[in-house]
């Protein structure tokens, strides 16, 4: 089979891809290939649908409309197990193999799974694909505990779901705090009073020693020796981009797949955007991250870039981000929470009512961002950080009111 | 209509009617079938497109209307007709011509093959409404071609070829039929019609536009900004005009091709650039133009019943001015007396008088000549006039210098 | 070709943070009358300088729809809104990271984001802005329609920078389309390579080179000659304020008379600008030109306009309208009547042209004098046709004072303030005058 452009996976980064290169180059064949079954959703959403609050059949990204329109192909169950750049090949788990002139690596990520003793025997779950989601739904209906291995994101949506179900859950975290790759500790330990308060247990600094099947559930050891039985156990300790099927391709990788800032590999004709990717970071550096808004970025330049398009705007940068809601409760973290050498901080808040601000600001630009039900346009944020705004004229009114002054600017910008 | 039907006494001949000129040239343009027909009254031509307003208001003439308010539009609203493939037709004169005369130097510019009746009138001021031809000769440079008839009949004949003439692949230009107004717009006499089938195969289908038209389906820019002194400028403009000249030029040849064809068609031969009368013997001639012929030629006979050597030279088409002829014509005499119904205001002489003189240089040799101006503002000319024209002609000799005009009418 | 679509427009200047536009929009989205929010915000710009907007641009490439993991939000290719749809929503907030404008925001009174929807092509806020600060522009509508529709004329026609005559006649003969028979009497529209130079043309319709004095008998003869064979053309004049008004009166008024069946543009640059700048019969009061000059013993042209379009409507004609450039939706739709009426019978179209070269105003402002004009009311917009009489097509309720329009132009820069005062009073006296016809005719529509 040959295609000319070839995409690997099915999410924001490779449809975006898709798109972009559609839109470019109206004639060249695009061939989507990804090893899930299902039409293309978003990893984002699972929480969500094991909540009941999205169907697994209403969160198709791109449904076979949109395909034919755009004719782009969609190859569902297609696992690749080899790529050959010298080739310009790669080979799938079925033998099938396929022919491209332009290749797009973006496969996202698995669950990193941590070395626990018994874990193989215990059928733990997992929340990485919609049959992840709706296996762990089902599961949590006919649960009465659980415990959640990682306070990440994935897991205390599903820790939350779970409360809100009924089940008595326990959330251990490795780190001293939960959700800290997105917020530092006070935010973090203002978000998990509120678990705390709605009935989850939220046991940081712990992670578990091993895992015992007993009857339907198990029982878990902790690494303080303490046990916990639980009917159900969900492994969410992060994310790795599944990068085996490179392995003897000459496509250089670290965590991910490196790439340049218009997403092209150390390869010829190989591109890499998403989580398996590993691009420049906004303050330097080769980062890998799991952000949505990132993701889709980078596969709308990589897909421009294979397409020829000499318009692109390179990669400027990861900014992490992050929008989060909780219980009714929202917190919303932009750039970098912590403060390096230089920085400036602006904190305030109201900590028993669960109100959070906190800014960051480095020779006068924002950097940084962190709000508790203090709603902030993150969008905004996000470009006053990327474009380096100097804040230094509306300092003392960005301080006491970010959000109606970011707009200002915005809207100052725009016309 | 004051037809009165008769025999047909040919095939080609539906019938024959007593009618003044303008209405024998209303049935001219009525056998031609035009498209289009724009009218604006004035005096001596108004009862012709009286005449044709009332044939087509009775079905006669299949033929669109066009009322106007006035005469610059009756040639602009054709001009637009014709782009478009129309046949067409109008009549003026004198102050109407005038007031038409930016659109009138326009047409022949682009090649466009109307006919317009033009029942001469002298021109203001003083003020006057009768015949004259002052305005044909005001527009002889204009660049339509000028064929002036004598009789009612030619008239009515010459309205038809003029089509004939004007749609010519080799010609495409309008032209004026000129009769006197007064004498010939409103003289009564009776006339032959020609059957409409046998006119229609004589003229033929309309070619009015193939080379420039208004057609969204041959879309063209008609008529873009031409000259100046750069780029192709000037060779544009020039292969425009001289190619304006050698239509005029090759209408000499298609007038008499036309006028032989009509004659063996319809029997009736018109002169078609000059009309030689009693010349081949003759010593002296007066030449002429349009109804004041006929007089002329009577008082010719007159003379010759006397024993004068004298001939007549009547020009039919004076644009384009038929050099050849008239210069093979002056060969035959020694002197010539020239009879305008108009006035050059450059030469203190009649405008025919002028065009003779200069055919006279191609003759070679120094001819005595003079000019006469009469019958201006509807004044009569008489046979005694002629007969005073003739006199003063047989004496003339050659001494070089321009002479005085005669005023025929200045004493009358 | 891509989809054009209608939008908010925001003029910051004419802003006075009333807020109307907020109030309308709670009313507009709220159900019960409480718990809305506006999605629209005005904000108070941070040195005092005005208003600054907060709004939804519906944006073409929205980063919200992609930043969206549940296909809640979707651009709709037909009205061109990022449409937010409810049930699908999962409030991950994610679409508020990907908007640069705040145009989609969590509300937490209500617990979901919101983002405005242009109330399906009919916003409130707008309809509520006293000063014109918010306008929902649909002339988007025109590209759609007519975007793909062939340019008649070629590139490169040789108008002066920020001429809109090249701009309208651009415009109308995309609409008329190349069924069509084009005059051009002498001025800046043949003077810009309309009809050519030395037998090339700058047009791809059969365009003629027209006189000054003849250009509507002469398309009344083409159209004759069609009609005539059963040939569907439309005859356009596209002549300037000379060949209508002054040495093109006449042939204008002869066809209108008759009613002949052509439509008749009226480009009126208010003089012979393709000669050199001398005075019309429609040069207005105190205008300067190379021929009403302005000296110590003359102050610019001594007399009044007379009024062509308003003229017009005391012949025969089956349509005659008035137009601006910078109120293109009213052209199009009055182009469209008069095209529809010029099949059977006389359309006039009388379009205002401020000419940048010869009214000696830069070349980037000619848009926006076209709109002063309008807004001054020293040209008024209406349309008539003998069933409906006059009416307004824009009226200006609050038109600003004239001085406004004329210290944009710097042929009135002479002016004395009692010039000034002089001029205002024409313009109010003219637009009383069409007021009490369209009153009249109003009055004739009921009975």
């Amino acid at each position: 089979m040959h295609s000319k452009y070839l995409v690997l996976g099915s999410s924001h980064a490779a449809l975006e891809a898709a798109t972009a290169i559609r839109f470019h180059d109206m004639e060249g064949t695009v061939t989507v290939l990804t090893r899930d079954s299902r039409l293309p959703y978003s990893p984002t959403i699972l929480p969500y649908v094991v909540s009941g609050r999205a169907k697994p059949d209403t969160v198709v990204l791109r449904d076979e409309a949109w395909f034919n329109e755009n004719r782009i192909a969609f190859v569902p169950d297609a696992t690749v197990v080899a790529v050959d750049p010298a080739q310009s090949s790669l080979r799938l788990e079925s033998s099938k193999s396929w022919t491209y002139e332009r290749l797009l690596v973006a496969t996202g990520a698995t669950p990193a799974l941590p070395p626990i003793e018994g874990l193989a025997d215990f059928p733990f779950h997992v929340l990485r694909s919609m049959d992840d989601a709706i296996d762990l739904k089902a599961a949590i209906g006919a649960a009465k505990s659980a415990i959640v291995l990682g306070a990440g994101l994935i897991g205390m949506h599903a820790a939350e779901n779970m409360a809100k179900a009924g089940i008595e859950v326990t959330v251990l975290e490795l780190q001293p705090h939960a959700l800290s790759g997105y917020f530092e500790p006070r935010a973090s330990t203002i978000i998990e009073d509120v678990f705390e308060r709605n009935g989850v247990r939220m046991r940081m600094g712990h992670t578990l020693a091993s895992v015992d099947s007993q009857g339907d559930g198990c029982v878990a050891t902790l690494n303080d020796g303490r046990e916990i039985a639980a009917d159900l156990l969900l492994v969410c300790v992060g994310v790795k981009p599944n990068l085996g099927f490179l392995d003897g391709s000459g496509v250089d990788v670290e965590s991910g797949i490196l790439v340049d800032d218009n997403m092209r590999t150390s390869q010829p004709n190989v591109w890499a955007a998403g989580d398996v990717a590993q691009a420049r970071g906004f303050w330097g550096g080769m980062v890998t991250n799991g952000i949505l808004p990132n993701a889709a970025e980078q596969g709308r330049i990589a897909g421009l870039d294979m397409a020829d398009d000499s318009g692109l705007a390179p990669f400027p940068g990861a900014v992490p981000l992050n929008t989060y809601s909780f219980f009714g409760q929202q917190a919303i973290s932009v750039g970098i929470a912590r403060a390096d050498e230089g920085c400036e901080i602006a904190e305030s808040g109201d900590d028993a009512n669960g109100v959070y601000r906190r800014i960051v600001l480095k020779d006068g630009r924002l950097v940084g961002i962190t709000t508790i039900n203090d709603f902030v346009d993150a969008g905004i944020m996000w470009r006053l950080i990327r474009r380096r705004t100097d804040l230094t004229p509306v300092k003392a009114a960005f301080l006491a009111d970010p959000r109606t002054t970011g707009r200002k600017l915005m809207s100052r910008d725009w016309r | 209509m004051s037809v009165a039907e008769t025999e047909s006494r040919s095939s080609n001949t539906a019938r024959s009617a007593v009618c003044e000129g303008n209405e024998a040239a209303a049935i001219g343009v009525a056998l031609a079938r035009p498209d289009v027909v724009a009218v604006y009254p004035i005096t001596p031509q108004s009862s012709l497109v009286e005449h044709l307003s009332q044939m087509i208001a009775d079905g006669r003439l299949d033929a669109d209307l066009l009322n106007v308010e006035g005469e610059h539009s009756v040639l602009c609203g054709l001009q637009g007709a014709a782009l478009a493939g129309g046949r067409t037709f109008t009549a003026t004169c004198g102050p109407g011509i005038a007031f038409m005369f930016e659109p009138y130097v326009r047409t022949p510019g682009l090649r466009l093959p109307m006919v317009a009746s033009l029942v001469t009138r002298d021109m203001l001021t003083p003020q006057c409404v009768w015949g004259g031809q002052q305005d044909a000769m005001v527009v002889r440079e204009a660049g339509w071609i000028q064929m002036h008839c004598e009789t009612v009949q030619e008239i009515l004949d010459t309205t038809v070829m003029a089509y004939k003439i004007a749609e010519h692949r080799d010609v495409m230009l309008p032209v004026n039929v000129c009769h006197d107004g007064n004498y010939l717009s409103f003289g009564v006499t009776r006339v032959e019609i020609p059957d409409a089938r046998a006119a229609e195969e004589f003229l033929g289908p309309a070619s009015i536009n193939w080379h420039v038209a208004l057609d969204p389906a041959r879309p063209m820019g008609v008529d873009p900004l031409t000259g100046g002194s750069g780029g192709v400028g000037p060779k544009t403009f020039v292969r425009y005009r001289k190619g304006q000249c050698r239509g005029m030029q090759n209408a000499l040849r298609v007038i008499r091709e036309t006028h032989a064809a009509w004659g063996e068609r319809f029997g009736r031969y018109h002169a078609p650039l000059i009309e030689e009368y009693r010349l081949d013997d003759a010593k002296y001639a007066l030449i002429t133009i349009g109804s004041m012929s006929g007089a002329a030629k009577d008082a010719v006979d007159t003379a010759r019943a006397a024993g004068e050597a004298v001939g007549l030279v009547r020009v039919k088409t004076f644009r384009p001015f038929p050099v050849e002829a008239m210069t093979a014509a002056l060969a035959k005499v020694e002197r010539v007396g020239v009879i305008d119904r108009s006035v050059s205001f450059g030469w203190n002489a009649g405008p025919v008088y002028q065009e003779t003189l200069g055919a006279l240089y191609h003759t070679g040799r120094p001819v005595p000549a003079i000019s006469f101006i009469g019958g201006l503002a509807g004044a009569d000319l008489t046979a005694e006039h002629f007969a005073r024209a003739i006199a003063i002609t047989r004496e003339l000799a050659w001494d070089g210098r321009p002479r005085e005009p005669i005023w025929l009418n200045e004493n009358d | 070709m891509g989809t054009c679509f209608s939008t908010l427009q925001f003029r910051a200047n004419r802003c006075d943070g009333c807020g109307d536009c907020m109030t309308a929009c709670v009313q507009a989205k709220s159900s019960n009358g409480d718990g809305a929010q506006s999605r629209i915000r005005i904000l108070p710009a941070a040195a005092g300088t005005g208003y600054e907007l907060a709004l939804c641009r519906q944006c073409a490439d929205p980063i919200c729809v992609m930043n969206c993991p549940s296909g809640a939000l979707a651009k709709n290719g037909t009205s061109g809104i990022v449409e937010w749809e409810a049930d699908a929503c999962v409030n991950c907030l994610l679409c508020t990271a990907g908007c640069t404008y705040a145009g989609i925001v969590y509300e937490a009174d209500i617990g979901h984001v919101t983002k405005c929807d242009l109330c399906a092509g009919d916003p409130a806020c707008a309809k509520a802005c006293k000063n014109g600060a918010l306008e929902y522009r649909t002339e988007a509508r025109i590209f759609n329609a007519y975007g793909d529709k062939e340019d008649l004329f070629c590139r490169g026609l040789s108008a002066c920078h920020g001429c809109n005559s090249e701009l309208l006649i651009r415009h109308t003969m995309r609409v008329v389309g190349p069924d069509a028979v084009v005059a051009a009497p002498p001025g800046c529209i043949p003077g810009m390579g309309v009809v050519g130079f030395n037998g090339q043309t700058g047009a791809k319709v059969p365009v003629f080179h027209s006189l000054l004095t003849n250009t509507a008998t002469m398309l009344a003869g083409v159209k004759k000659q069609y009609d005539r064979v059963g040939r569907k053309v439309t005859a356009i004049a596209l002549a300037g304020d000379g060949g209508a008004a002054d040495a093109g009166f006449q042939s204008l008024s002869g066809a209108a008379e008759r009613n002949d069946p052509i439509l008749f543009v009226c480009v009126d640059n208010e003089g012979y600008m393709n000669t050199g700048m001398q005075s019309s019969g429609v040069t207005p009061y105190g205008s300067w030109t190379t021929t009403t000059p302005v000296g110590g013993a003359m102050h610019g042209k001594r007399t009044e306009a007379k009024n062509l379009p308003l003229i017009m409507t005391m012949h025969n004609c089956s349509y005659v309208a008035t137009a601006s450039t910078a109120f293109l939706e009213d052209y199009y739709a009055k182009l469209a009547k008069a095209i529809e009426a010029a099949a059977t019978g006389m359309a006039y179209l009388h379009v205002y042209a401020p000419c940048p070269t010869g009214w000696r105003f830069p070349s980037s402002m000619t848009a926006e004098v076209c709109r002063m004009q309008v807004r001054t009311n020293f040209v008024a917009l209406w349309e008539y046709d003998p069933h409906n009489g006059l009416q307004f097509t824009h009226a200006v309720d609050n038109p600003e004072p004239v001085e406004n329009y004329l210290k944009l132009v710097g042929k009135y820069r002479h002016l004395s303030g009692e010039q000034v005062a002089h001029i205002q009073r024409s313009v109010d006296d003219k637009l009383a005058y069409l007021q009490q016809l369209t009153r009249a005719d109003a009055h004739r529509r009921i009975a």
